[in-house]
């Protein structure tokens, strides 16, 4: 992941508005400067400014005046940009990297573990050094074949390791070692939906060809950069990687976007790869051309796809936004040389954060001829009918099938279901499956000690289910993710079986099932939940019943005569008449205060309402 | 209700269906051996740790001396290596000047080996840069030069130092590599015997490649027996990729035992084995010496009146051969040499790595000998994308004709090939009787001479033109195209056929069908036998050698134990009885 310089970020958050003495109010003289400098194409909206320029303006004040020129701007830009943009198509393939969840590297059996000491994960090959010869570890195979099964690829029986020439000082033989003519998998195809997060325009599905999948060797990190001196760290050196190949189908930037989120939840949920996009595991190339719609026919061709414009890449995007914002900036880029006269050239291309626009790296001339060749140390790889089908059949269920299910047999929402199984590689869905189980077990004792005999038991499991699925999200979902923090030390660690560390689904389902009961308020719950939470990143580990016991929230449900008298405390004649007026919504204004008013998390909502209905029929029956 | 598990538990027996399947398939690969289930499982793997951490510039000095293995030779033998074979006895230099204080941190597989049974080697062997050269002087530590009283010609290339070492006397063997003759060609030059094996039949780990797919390691002795008992063939060795597995060899046998060949036995050549030896016509070029034909046509007479037969074959791709090859060597070697920029290891130019137009150009341009500079411009030309369809890949199509012209033209079938493949007769030459209507008669091995001329001298080397100096090879290429085992076996020119001044020797070479090793040593023996004169008699010529011999690799030899002087003196008459007392066994 690229690390951006803080002074890169501060122009990206606020367009360079905030100085560099780091104080927010300092309005010293640099900061005027620097100010100045940058409104200088604008004089004519700025005098007010530059009139009283020691006057503090109050710095909120003007960040929002800011953003409000800053909205409108870009208002009227985007209506220009808009006309074009129905002239012209857009199109984009992509190139995701991302590393095989395996244990050895690629050619060596040196371990893939990362986080090491650098370069303590080497092996003689991994160095290139003379007389090491690569050895293929067939097991990282088995990931590859997930990944590119659920890609729903053609795997190619017979695949061949070719060396890719170009010199780099993080690429110690001088050479990659990819798949260029013979790759393991082709043909496939990924479908996005609504729910991904794909473009209006692109209507209710977009159906995207992978070209190819290929396996590869990563390069050695450079961790320091001092003067003239990098620092390496091989450990990284010869990792496998497997290069998702997109054809040129995409026409949305957001759906490009779209498409790399999702590949990454699909790469995670066969359990392919290490790491997410985030944290570095997964990186993208772009290539971005736009052509005007009514040109068909001519141009370029790329993957299997004709008349396209002449196309640029981009390199090294290492995260959703980036995806989308370059691919946003470079059309925007092409659309306004094309149409000022100019033409685009073939060429790589660069984008950070903070930069508005893409930056030119390398043009063709500079472009390197990999000179390809079969590598001839390395046998060619045979996979057989038997091993593809048992990676086929232990699959298990692609994400597009378990939002289904989830949805369908859990009641959780489309949007939720997606944020669930992307959340922690996929780790957090197991977690809510966990809780949901120990929930229906708690709930069905409690049933199965009050009634003798349940009658039509499975309908009414399912219908708890979709019930308790529901509530039970919302604590996984909402109310965990409030718990994390930005801050490292505030985080839940969850294990691919679904388990956490820091919250045990029986903890959870517990204290979701004692609301359900109405042993604990939803309130009190949550302050429980935190408390849980604090405790165990603490390592104070202290049991829920404890917990609770201490803090005394058990709830113990209030005589009405308590209720009638809170209610009559917050009473309010106004709201009372305004209720009797017609305004029903109002009740909750005074249910609200009654629950303020109590003790933490005493005061039931149902029953409250009914003390205020009571309060006001009084009220009203006093003045009929 | 739940969803199915994912995830779980089911990478066990992926794996094992894996290594399942991996081995079924190596039938069906004998030259894939990497697909065959052996090799480190996760648990016993021991991370190699500490290589090259910047606080740690100590540790690649402590790894060599703690990976030093124990060596209990089981026979002390005196014998050289040439130095691109990693022995950690001197600094493996390749005879190149970026490698020149290269000091390898592991043994390579054929070290360990020799190691167990000889002991370290004496030496180690000067060699064209990389083995790039066809005269042993693209070398940096300067050129080297035949055995007195020879000095100014040609010892042959590129194990010219191991042909020397042996040829001058002092060492029983030398091991060398052979890519396109690199063995055969200097033991013609310098009158011993130069044996090439199968491909993939001598580990290759710890050998510093030239060209992966044609290299192989081979012997020089002064007999084909010194040849027969130098052990050199070794159980399957995991760590080379390319080297023959044990089911591959088990197939090989079979094929070898259920074909029509006659047997022939090193050890016992008693008997009356009447071999069907082919006389390639396409051979026979002009540019042959006529004093070479005649050894030739010598060689194949006597072996006739032996009662052996003598059939015209035909090798119609050898014209292209020594083309393909000249692509093909280029290439891998273009590609192979790019890991040597003076970062990890190896010297490197006081001048940045980013100096110049390219990363680590100063480096390369300077430390890089003019020949492997022209090798690497060339395997970059025939591998960029508008030549490599024109080169590289017509080079690949060419390497498979010459294949199947061997394929051909032997009794024995290719056991890495299907054995009902159907030839084509057409482009024969028309001078080949037909045996029956399916085609020529098939032969035992092809006797040819090992080189088109004598030793040439070196002034006239420095003179030549890459490509003439490339035609030297034309005779040791196609085998090394085909991974086929060949022999080079001396035949010495009696005072009236030579009047020159160059070595008298000109090489006989055999060559076999894949796999065909033992059979080609015996037969090898056979015509040694034949032409009855071998080094036994002149080895005594020059016992001095070791005193200012120019084969040696110059280089710091102060830091490893030879043995003490005096032990160096070897008496090489006594080695002599030995051997005899070996043949008669």
């Amino acid at each position: 992941m690229v690390r951006n310089p803080a002074s890169a970020l501060r122009k990206y958050l606020l367009g360079g508005r905030i100085g560099n003495s780091g104080c927010l109010f300092d309005r010293s003289k640099d900061v005027i400067s620097h100010h100045r400098i940058h409104h200088g194409a604008r004089t004519l909206q700025t005098d007010a400014d530059h009139a009283q320029p020691d006057t503090a303006i109050p710095f909120r004040k003007q960040l929002k005046e800011e953003a409000r020129k800053r909205k409108a701007e870009l208002k009227e830009s985007a209506k220009t940009k808009n006309r074009s943009l129905e002239q012209w198509e857009l199109t984009v393939g992509i190139e995701i990297h991302a590393q095989l969840n395996t244990a050895r590297k690629l050619f060596s059996s040196a371990s893939s573990t990362f986080d090491a000491a650098p370069n303590t994960q080497v092996a003689y090959f991994d160095l290139a050094l003379p007389g090491s010869q690569p050895i293929f570890q067939k097991e990282t195979l088995i990931p590859a074949l997930r990944a590119a099964i659920a890609l729903n690829c053609r795997i190619q029986k017979t695949s061949k390791f070719d060396r890719k020439h170009y010199f780099h000082w993080d690429q110690p033989a001088g050479y990659q070692i990819t798949q260029y003519y013979e790759p393991f998998a082709k043909d496939g195809h990924i479908s996005l939906y609504p729910h991904d997060g794909i473009a209006k325009e692109d209507g209710d599905e977009v159906r995207i060809g992978i070209k190819q999948v290929q396996m590869e060797q990563d390069t050695a990190k450079t961790t320091t950069t001092l003067g003239d001196v990098h620092l390496l760290d091989f450990n990284r050196a010869g990792l496998p990687l497997i290069e998702i190949i997109t054809q040129p189908q995409i026409h949305h930037p957001q759906t490009a976007a779209a498409l790399v989120r999702k590949i990454q939840i699909l790469l995670n949920s066969v359990d392919a790869c290490v790491l997410g996009m985030q944290s570095g595991g997964l990186r993208a190339d772009v290539n971005v051309s736009v052509r005007k719609r009514d040109d068909v026919g001519k141009g370029f061709e790329y993957g299997d796809v004709q008349g396209l414009g002449k196309r640029t890449e981009i390199k090294n995007l290492s995260s959703f936004k980036a995806v989308e914002d370059a691919i946003i900036a470079e059309r925007d880029r092409q659309i306004a040389l094309i149409e000022g006269g100019g033409f685009v050239e073939g060429e790589t291309r660069g984008w950070n954060i903070g930069n508005p626009g893409t930056v030119r790296l390398r043009g063709k001339e500079g472009e390197v001829d990999y000179r390809y060749m079969p590598d001839p140390d390395i046998a060619p790889i045979v996979i057989s009918d038997d091993l593809l089908d048992h990676v086929q059949n232990t699959l298990g269920v692609l994400p597009e099938e378990e939002i289904r299910l989830l949805v369908a047999d859990y009641g959780v929402t489309t949007k939720d279901a997606m944020s669930l199984v992307s959340l922690d590689n996929g780790y957090r869905v197991e977690y809510f499956r966990n809780v949901v189980d120990h929930l229906v077990a708690l709930t069905s004792r409690d049933v199965s000690a009050g009634s003798s005999k349940p009658q039509n038991a499975s309908d009414e499991a399912v219908s708890q289910t979709l019930k308790l699925g529901r509530l039970a999200n919302n604590w996984v979902l909402h109310e965990l993710g409030g718990l994390i923090s930005s801050e490292e030390h505030n985080k839940l660690d969850f294990t691919p079986e679904g388990l956490c560390q820091q919250i045990s689904h029986e903890e959870l389902a517990t204290l979701i099932h004692y609301i359900e009961t109405k042993r604990v308020t939803g309130r009190a719950a949550k302050r429980i939940l935190v408390d849980l939470f604090a405790n165990a990143t603490e390592g104070t580990k202290v049991s829920l019943d404890e917990l609770i016991n201490s803090h005394g929230l058990w709830f113990t449900p209030l005589a009405s005569e308590e209720y009638a008298a809170i209610a009559m405390r917050v009473f309010d004649e106004k709201v009372a008449q305004e209720i009797l007026d017609g305004k029903e919504g109002k009740i909750n204004y005074l249910v609200g205060n009654m629950i303020r008013l109590a003790e933490d998390g005493k005061v039931d909502p149902v029953e409250a309402t009914q003390a205020m209905r009571k309060a006001i029929e009084t009220f009203k029956a006093s003045r009929g | 209700m739940r969803v199915p598990t994912k995830r779980q538990a089911a990478h066990r027996g992926a794996y094992q269906i894996l290594a399942y399947t991996c081995k079924r398939q190596a039938r069906y690969y004998s030259s894939v051996p990497n697909v065959v289930f052996e090799g480190p499982s996760p648990e016993k793997h021991e991370p190699l740790n500490d290589y090259s951490g910047p606080e740690n510039g100590d540790t690649l000095n402590a790894y060599i001396s703690a990976g030093k293995e124990e060596l209990y030779p089981i026979h002390r033998t005196y014998y050289a290596v040439k130095n691109n074979i990693i022995f950690k006895i001197d600094p493996t230099t390749c005879g190149s000047a970026i490698l020149q204080d290269y000091m390898s941190p592991f043994y390579a597989t054929i070290a360990t080996r020799f190691g167990r049974i000889y002991g370290l080697p004496l030496r180690t062997t000067n060699m064209d840069e990389f083995g790039m050269g066809s005269h042993s002087t693209n070398s940096h530590f300067g050129a080297v030069q035949n055995v007195p009283p020879y000095e100014k010609y040609s010892a042959g290339g590129s194990s010219g130092g191991s042909a020397v070492a042996v040829a001058a006397g002092p060492f029983k063997m030398a091991l060398g590599t052979d890519t396109g003759g690199s063995v055969r060609l200097p033991a013609a030059y310098t009158g011993i015997v130069g044996f090439k094996p199968s491909y993939g039949f001598v580990s290759r780990f710890g050998v510093i490649p030239y060209a992966n797919s044609l290299d192989t390691v081979g012997v020089l002795a002064r007999t084909v027996a010194g040849v027969a008992e130098s052990r050199l063939f070794h159980g399957y060795d995991a760590k080379d990729p390319t080297h023959a597995t044990v089911e591959a060899r088990t197939r090989m046998n079979a094929n070898l035992a259920n074909s029509d060949v006659c047997p022939l036995d090193i050890h016992d050549l008693g008997g009356r084995q009447h071999l069907k030896i082919g006389i390639p016509l396409e051979y026979n070029i002009a540019e042959m010496d006529s004093v070479v034909r005649q050894a030739w046509q010598e060689t194949l007479e006597k072996l006739q009146s032996e009662g052996h037969t003598i059939v015209p074959v035909s090798l119609p791709n050898t014209k292209h051969a020594l083309s393909a090859y000249y692509i093909l060597a280029a290439a891998e070697a273009a590609s192979n040499l790019s890991k040597y920029d003076g970062v990890r290891y190896g010297n490197r130019s006081s001048a940045s790595d980013g100096a110049g137009d390219v990363l680590y150009s100063k480096t390369r341009g300077e430390l890089f000998g003019e020949e492997t500079k022209r090798r690497i411009l060339l395997g970059s030309y025939t591998l960029s994308s508008s030549a490599i369809d024109n080169y590289f890949i017509k080079a690949q199509k060419i390497r498979r004709l010459v294949q199947r012209d061997f394929d051909r033209v032997f009794i024995l079938n290719n056991p890495l090939r299907p054995s009902d493949e159907q030839f084509d007769l057409t482009d024969m030459d028309e001078n080949v009787e037909m045996a029956d209507k399916l085609g020529p008669s098939r032969v035992d091995f092809i006797i040819c001479p090992t080189a088109p001329t004598l030793s040439p001298k070196l002034e006239e080397v420095v003179s030549q033109s890459p490509v003439e100096s490339y035609m030297n090879d034309v005779f040791t290429v196609p085998a090394s195209l085909a991974g086929l085992p060949a022999i080079s076996v001396p035949f010495r020119l009696s005072s009236e056929d030579h009047e020159t001044g160059a070595p008298p020797y000109v090489g006989i070479q055999v060559i076999g069908q894949y796999s065909d090793d033992w059979r080609v040593l015996a037969a090898g023996r056979v015509i040694e036998k034949l032409l009855g004169c071998t080094k036994h008699s002149q080895a005594l010529r020059c016992c001095n050698a070791n005193s200012q011999a120019p084969f040696y690799v110059t280089g710091p030899s102060s830091h490893h134990d030879y043995p003490p002087t005096e032990d160096f003196a070897i008496p090489v008459q006594k080695v002599q009885c030995d051997f005899d007392a070996k043949m008669r066994t």
